[in-house]
């Protein structure tokens, strides 16, 4: 694996995301990024920006969503900064995965299998902005 | 992402391939839901050649086994890539949905279904 990062500047757009997931996974390519922790990063990412993309903003015209990734030795580093309303991931409801089908509720999946496929996810609010941080140990 | 359809007796199998995420997740939800509306009671998904897959397309296949359930319905889900199952498994799905490991298990869960009813 080599080190190296990028930085994608998305339009706060649905139809941006899978802009977003087809950067990552040339990212991790070129990098050569073993191919669970790649899968990992996109899938937490999709979800995350997806999230920020669908309730972040009063209205989204305009608005934009940052996302880094850096490889850092034994690392993958990703980092979401938007300039949305607060939203710290790690406080939402996790949901309950031992309910019976008819009772299963459809929401809170994305930000689940975000927070389980990452090994650290951290939030702060820096001023105006939304800056979540999430770490994938590649080996 | 692409859908096929293809009717074996009474079940119905949909092969849907590549990337199910945001963007293709709408597409896929009125396949499905589609074939629940017009009476398919016996659904495979054979996923055999899915990629990928994000809670957008997740909702999809929860939203399908919920209604069908209540009609006395079943939907089998089959050859999940291990980092498909992988998700299915984090989110407990597997806990609520059958899944077979290949589309003849499914067909055959589906029929010994169709014997004993």
């Amino acid at each position: 694996m080599h080190e190296g990062s990028i930085t994608i500047r998305l339009p706060a757009e649905v139809r941006e995301i899978e802009r977003l997931n087809r950067l990552v996974r040339q990212f991790g390519e070129l990098h050569e990024i073993p191919s669970r922790a790649l899968y990992a990063v996109n899938l937490a990412l999709d979800e995350v920006v997806t999230n920020v993309v669908l309730y972040g903003f009063e209205t989204s015209a305009g608005q934009e969503v940052a996302v880094r990734v850096e490889t850092t030795g034994d690392d993958l580093r990703s980092e979401v900064v938007d300039a949305g309303r607060e939203f710290n991931p790690l406080n939402a409801p996790v949901p309950d995965l031992t309910v019976a089908l008819e009772e299963r509720a459809l929401g809170g999946l994305g930000i689940h299998l975000a927070r389980s496929l990452m090994d650290r996810v951290e939030y702060r609010r820096d001023g105006a902005k939304n800056v979540l941080t999430m770490r994938k140990r590649i080996r | 992402m692409q859908i096929k359809e293809d009717k074996q007796n009474d079940v119905m199998v949909l092969t849907v391939t590549e990337h199910l995420d945001s963007a293709t997740a709408s597409v896929f939800e009125s396949r499905l839901l589609g074939l629940v509306e017009r009476g398919e009671r016996r659904i495979v998904v054979d996923c055999g050649s899915l990629d990928y897959v994000n809670s957008a397309g997740l909702k999809v296949f929860l939203l399908a086994a919920k209604r069908l359930e209540p009609l006395g319905g079943k939907l089998v889900l089959c050859a999940l890539a291990p980092s498909v199952l992988m998700i299915f498994e984090m989110i407990g799905f597997t806990r609520i949905m059958k899944i077979t490991a290949s589309r003849e298990d499914a067909l055959r869960m589906l029929r010994g279904d169709g014997a004993a009813a």
